[in-house]
């Protein structure tokens, strides 16, 4: 019978085997820098409230009364999260825009939902159009306005970035408000001058240093560079907990029913949709 | 309590992808792998429903005649094509001859197209400036001036100085402030991901 020292042993030698058979990828100093570099990270945002001092960037603070305003002109507002997506294949930073975009969306959505301005989202992305539509829900919810959700949709305009900037200028119009926010590249001044067009104010940001001219230009505030996570934290997350987890469970029904409906679709002979989709 | 279960998926996913990105280990490679072919799935999963929300919103649209209806037949009779194309009995999915040639006669063209109006679109972008914001949109459309003016295609000892000057333009000013934004995205990147990650953002519930 297995006693209590054969079984620390057996854990011992299982912690140690995976130590003897692990090796490191990067080198020692890079490892050690790495590891420096997070520690540094984390006594930076280990408090927030000392560290983090708001500011008006992008004049964002103006958002609540140019709604306003659009409400009595009976305008509309119109947000773009950009051309990077979530789940695209751009590269991180890129994508990593659009998550920073998504408090500057529950910003300027509350700020709708309070005037009774109708708010359209556009995307390029299914996953990042999950999340608009969390941050949707709770914007509603945190001003207690469920009667106005229907008036606030989010638009899956189809994949790619030429797709973006030719939804962009086809749509374009007078809006009230109107906001680029998210991850763009060669796509940006099309994007940019569709959808802020006349609009009567206008913000623009993006993180992407080649394209930071295009925001400087086209919107009435912008955010250039890291002034656009700079935002984001500042406005707070404000939900990202809920909005995360009532995206990933759309997701997770969705990839059960592709799951599903790929096995029954095999089963019965049919075409091979998972190398279509996955491009293999 | 469910914040907390977030936060805790969150931040082991994120360990283990870190962990992995230092150390060489099969275990750990099997692990990653494994969440990298779960993400995959997810993102599957996403652009099937999308491209579901996509036809039905534009069926909705053809049906209620609000809207630019033909701008929808068009874009139906597109997704239907390639699908046919793609699916086809016999068909070699994405990288069939039929999906190929319709990608690089149809899309390709129109995208080139589109992009060959930024020239134009820059120029609005200018005009739309100077009324926002005249003494910084000066100063841009002034630097822009000297380095169109530097890159001029002159020949001679002229040309070489100016083709020096556009260098160092390039190389000095241009990628330090090119490299500035660079950096201060990246640590923003890394402090904004840590904050999710570790759940310090204030939250409604």
């Amino acid at each position: 019978m297995p006693n209590i020292g054969e079984l620390a042993a057996y854990l011992v030698g299982l912690v140690t085997g995976a130590v003897g058979s692990s090796s490191m990828r990067l080198g020692a100093a890079p490892t050690v820098a790495i590891l420096l570099v997070l520690l540094v990270l984390l006594s930076l945002i280990a408090r927030t409230g000392a560290r983090w001092s708001p500011s008006d960037l992008g004049g964002l603070r103006r958002v609540g009364r140019v709604m306003a305003l659009a409400a009595e002109s009976g305008a509309d507002a119109t947000i773009s999260l950009g051309s990077a997506g979530v789940s695209r294949a751009a590269s991180a930073t890129d994508r990593y825009q659009t998550l920073a975009a998504l408090p500057l969306l529950g910003h300027v959505a509350a700020a709708a939902a309070r005037a009774g301005v109708p708010l359209r989202v556009t995307t390029n992305d299914p996953v990042a159009a999950l999340l608009a539509q969390a941050t949707l829900a709770g914007a509603h919810r945190r001003t207690a306005t469920p009667e106005r959700a229907s008036s606030a949709a989010v638009e899956y305009i189809g994949e790619g970035r030429p797709v973006a900037a030719a939804v962009a200028l086809a749509t374009s119009g007078p809006h009230g408000v109107a906001v680029v926010a998210g991850g763009l590249a060669e796509d940006a001044l099309l994007v940019l001058d569709g959808v802020l067009g006349d609009a009567e104010w206008s913000l623009a940001a993006t993180a992407a240093p080649s394209q930071a001219a295009g925001p400087l230009l086209d919107g009435d505030g912008s955010l250039v560079g890291p002034a656009l996570f700079q935002a984001a934290g500042e406005l707070g997350a404000a939900g990202h907990a809920r909005t995360a987890v009532l995206a990933a469970n759309r997701l997770i029904w969705g990839a059960l029913g592709l799951l599903l409906g790929g096995s029954l679709l095999t089963w019965a002979g049919g075409p091979q949709i998972a190398a279509f989709l996955t491009g293999r | 309590m469910r914040r907390t279960i977030l936060a805790g998926i969150v931040l082991v996913t994120g360990l283990l992808i870190l962990v992995d990105l230092l150390l060489v280990n099969p275990s750990l490679t099997d692990a990653a792998g494994a969440v990298n072919e779960l993400l995959v799935l997810l993102a599957a999963a996403a652009a099937v429903g999308g491209g579901a929300t996509l036809v039905a919103h534009h069926v909705r649209v053809i049906g209620a005649g609000d809207g630019d209806s033909t701008g929808s037949i068009v874009l139906l009779a597109g997704m239907g094509a390639i699908l046919v194309a793609g699916l086809r009995p016999g068909a070699s999915g994405s990288s069939d001859p039929i999906v190929l040639w319709l990608v690089a006669a149809l899309l390709a063209p129109i995208a080139a197209s589109l992009f060959a109006l930024l020239f134009i679109f820059l120029l609005g972008a200018v005009r739309r400036g100077f009324v926002l914001r005249a003494r910084e949109t000066s100063l841009m459309a002034g630097a822009a001036a000297v380095v169109i003016v530097l890159l001029l295609p002159v020949g001679g000892q002229a040309g070489d100085w100016l083709a020096a000057s556009a260098g160092w333009v390039r190389d000095v000013p241009l990628a330090g402030v090119f490299r500035g934004l660079l950096i201060g995205t990246g640590i923003l990147v890394a402090v904004s991901a840590a904050r999710s990650m570790l759940a310090l953002d204030r939250d409604d519930e």
